[in-house]
């Protein structure tokens, strides 16, 4: 029994999200029922808003590098999540009796595996998913550096630790 | 009293410490008398306005605050406030 199934289309959405920001990171959720997803809900990504770098779980290193570029800079190397945005989402995914399963986000020009800093927020978010009620989710990532072929790869994180997810395309 | 929960981002403010206490009545005036305490708390999370920042989430014993009265959202002795940074990544 696999992890997750996907359906094709949600896949196909995914890239597309990933090649309209080019070369910005995108970053969304996905949620669906009994480990199939059906919903795909796109989050802004709000790194270029002041102050975002500081209120994110970046370590010192990336929040240094992050302030030496432009604010359009950031979003090419980065993400933030735009919480408004998460908000509504987690609430018709509430609403539709659905379950939060995935975190995705593309990296316009590095492979599809979790960076440094994805693995330092995804461990640093753990106790927080419980907090507000909702399960670890998977994280998916959608490497566009091989333009126009896209690469997309799927993991679980936690305690520092990354190790493939088992996703069943449908 | 009312426990707050700080993220790993904000603990620097508040000499390290992951859970500080609250008697306030509200949240606008939870985040002011942290303020009080721990300076610079409050720039974090609101705007200008007073407002609760983009990349920043406050629930309420597991309920987000953009769902109840946002920051006039009242507390009670016993509830449990969790102050969330944005989901994020490289
Ligand atoms: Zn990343």
């Amino acid at each position: 029994m696999p992890d997750l199934s996907i359906p094709q289309h949600i896949l196909d959405q995914i890239v597309s999200h990933a090649r309209e920001l080019a070369p910005f990171e995108c970053c969304g959720l996905l949620a669906g029922v009994n480990k199939t997803v059906t919903h795909l809900y796109r989050i802004t990504n709000i790194v270029a808003v002041e102050g975002a770098e500081k209120l994110s779980t970046f370590d010192d290193d990336k929040v240094a590098h992050l302030e030496r570029l432009s604010p359009e800079e950031r979003a090419e190397i980065a993400f933030v999540m735009d919480m408004q945005d998460f908000s509504a989402a987690k609430k018709d995914i509430r609403k539709n009796g659905l379950d939060l399963q995935v975190v995705y986000h593309s990296h316009p020009k590095d492979p599809a595996r979790p960076s440094h800093t994805d693995i330092k927020i995804a461990t640093d978010y753990e106790e927080i998913w419980q907090r507000i009620n909702l399960p670890i989710p998977a994280y998916l990532l959608v490497s566009l550096m091989h333009s126009p072929a896209a690469d997309i790869r799927t993991y679980w994180i936690t305690g520092g630790a990354v190790r493939p997810a088992d996703v069943h395309i449908v | 009293m009312i426990k707050v929960r700080i993220p790993t981002p904000l603990r620097p403010l508040t000499k390290g410490q992951g859970e500080v206490e609250s008697a306030a009545a509200n949240i606008v005036d939870m985040i002011g008398s942290l303020d009080a305490t721990y300076p610079g708390l409050k720039n974090r999370l609101c705007d200008e306005k007073g407002d609760l920042r983009r990349f920043v989430n406050i629930y309420v014993n597991e309920e987000d605050i953009r769902f109840l009265n946002g920051k006039d959202t009242s507390l009670k002795d016993g509830d449990e406030v969790s102050i969330v940074p944005a989901i994020a990544g490289g």
